[in-house]
């Protein structure tokens, strides 16, 4: 069945969500009209605001509505590291691991021919340009270990040690807590070469 | 319809809902296949099935695939390693990632080729160990484009059926493989000495020989990948 017009314009636009199926998507309509008009209100005008106003930091590529995201600006951080990764989350999930303290530079996606992204699309020749204007000494590779990650760190590589920077990538294994018994060959094959010595305790 | 354990390489994954991928096989029965994989992303790890299974559904990685469904996106039921990948790194990776592209570009959906499949794992092998990768890239064109039934004489002439002769011209004709220069007279296609040619039909290399053969391959894939040009030359060009 269908609701009157502006109902089902609504239930259709929520479908745009990851993981929303048309059930999900009425009850969150209903839910929305029935119970939370307030929390409808809040959530449309801040759709509408965040939609409007979020662009790109210019220096990273993150997402910001400044011109210069939070990272960027904070004069604490070490500028002469700067990590790659590929997406926002990316950046949430290192920031969460409170290790780093340098800057970032987010792809917004990898090298991938087949989705017709190369490397004009995903900004490499700004992170080139950056780095020859700063005092960048290390740039870290944490795109995914997955074939496209890897092709786009090599190609970062290759662009970036004519200028003399040092390229690390960051390093893959077993996950803390994991059983070797269920970790697959390819990521134990990689613990196995990249492992280190034991220093004396 | 119910398959199980086919042999089968990964062509191109994509995020699909939350955990889920859309994956792009090459399978030696089936041919290409498309299939949804349920659950694999985000580090859930089935237990059962030894370990994670978006680890494994990374491309040049030697699988043995099952999957389910009538439709033309079936459903992934599990896959296990057949080995271990070739490993490529580097430049050899973007060969890999070229061969794959050109694979998606050209072969249809449930069209089996099976001597292809064995020419595409040979090829991968080949990729992690010999230095000559353009060689490598060139005899896998000639031999995608004869098992797809696109392919050319290389020694002889397309019209007449005539050995090529070492001083004439010739031009590639997408119908006919090569033809004399001047049988299609005001033909602005940059024409092959027959010399050369014949000399790559030998499998004589040098860097000229290279170079001709790269051009007479583009050419001749050039029509049936349409005008969208293949994003992954753009990873080997010289780099400002």
């Amino acid at each position: 069945m269908s609701f009157s017009p502006l109902i089902d314009t609504l239930v259709e636009a929520l479908r745009c969500l990851p993981g929303v199926g048309p059930k999900s998507a009425q009850r969150m309509a209903l839910h929305l009209l029935e119970r939370d008009r307030e929390g409808g209100q809040t959530l449309a005008e801040a759709l509408k605001a965040a939609m409007a106003g979020v662009g790109h930091c210019r220096r990273c590529r993150n997402f910001s509505e400044q011109e210069h995201c939070a990272i960027c600006t904070d004069t604490r951080r070490d500028e002469s590291l700067i990590c790659v990764v590929e997406s926002p989350a990316d950046v949430v999930a290192v920031e969460q691991s409170g290790s780093y303290r340098g800057r970032y530079f987010v792809l917004m996606g990898h090298l991938s021919p087949i989705d017709g992204i190369g490397p004009e699309e995903i900004g490499l020749h700004l992170l080139q340009e950056r780095v020859r204007q700063s005092d960048v000494e290390e740039v870290i590779l944490a795109t995914n270990p997955t074939v496209e990650g890897e092709a786009t760190a090599f190609y970062l590589t290759e662009l970036l040690r004519p200028d003399g920077i040092k390229v690390s990538r960051i390093a893959h294994g077993v996950p803390l807590g994991g059983e070797l018994e269920y970790v697959d060959g390819g990521t134990l094959a990689h613990a196995l070469s990249g492992r280190r010595l034991v220093e004396p305790g | 319809m119910r398959v199980s354990l086919q042999q089968a390489y990964v062509l191109h994954t994509r995020a699909f809902r939350d955990s889920s991928l859309l994956v792009e096989l090459f399978t030696r029965e089936h041919g290409r296949v498309s299939m949804v994989a349920k659950g694999v992303k985000g580090g859930t790890r089935r237990k059962s099935s030894g370990g994670s299974q978006a680890a494994l559904l990374q491309p040049f990685v030697p699988l043995l695939c099952s999957w389910v469904g009538r439709s033309d996106l079936k459903t992934s039921t599990g896959c296990e390693a057949r080995g271990t990948g070739p490993g490529l790194v580097g430049r050899r990776l973007y060969c890999g990632l070229y061969i794959n592209e050109l694979l998606s570009r050209l072969l249809h959906h449930y069209d089996a080729h099976e001597a292809l499949y064995d020419v595409y794992e040979e090829s991968l092998q080949r990729l992690a160990r010999e230095s000559e990768l353009d060689l490598l890239l060139r005899q896998f064109e000639f031999r995608l484009l004869e098992e797809l039934g696109y392919g050319f004489e290389l020694s002889q002439e397309g019209l007449s059926g005539e050995p090529l002769s070492e001083t004439g011209w010739y031009v590639f004709h997408q119908e006919h493989g090569l033809i004399a220069a001047d049988a299609q007279p005001g033909a602005d296609m940059p024409s092959f000495s027959g010399a050369d040619l014949l000399a790559i039909s030998r499998g004589e290399f040098n860097v000229e020989l290279r170079r001709t053969a790269k051009r007479l391959m583009r050419q001749a894939l050039a029509p049936h990948l349409g005008d969208k040009p293949l994003k992954s030359r753009e990873l080997f060009r010289k780099q400002a």
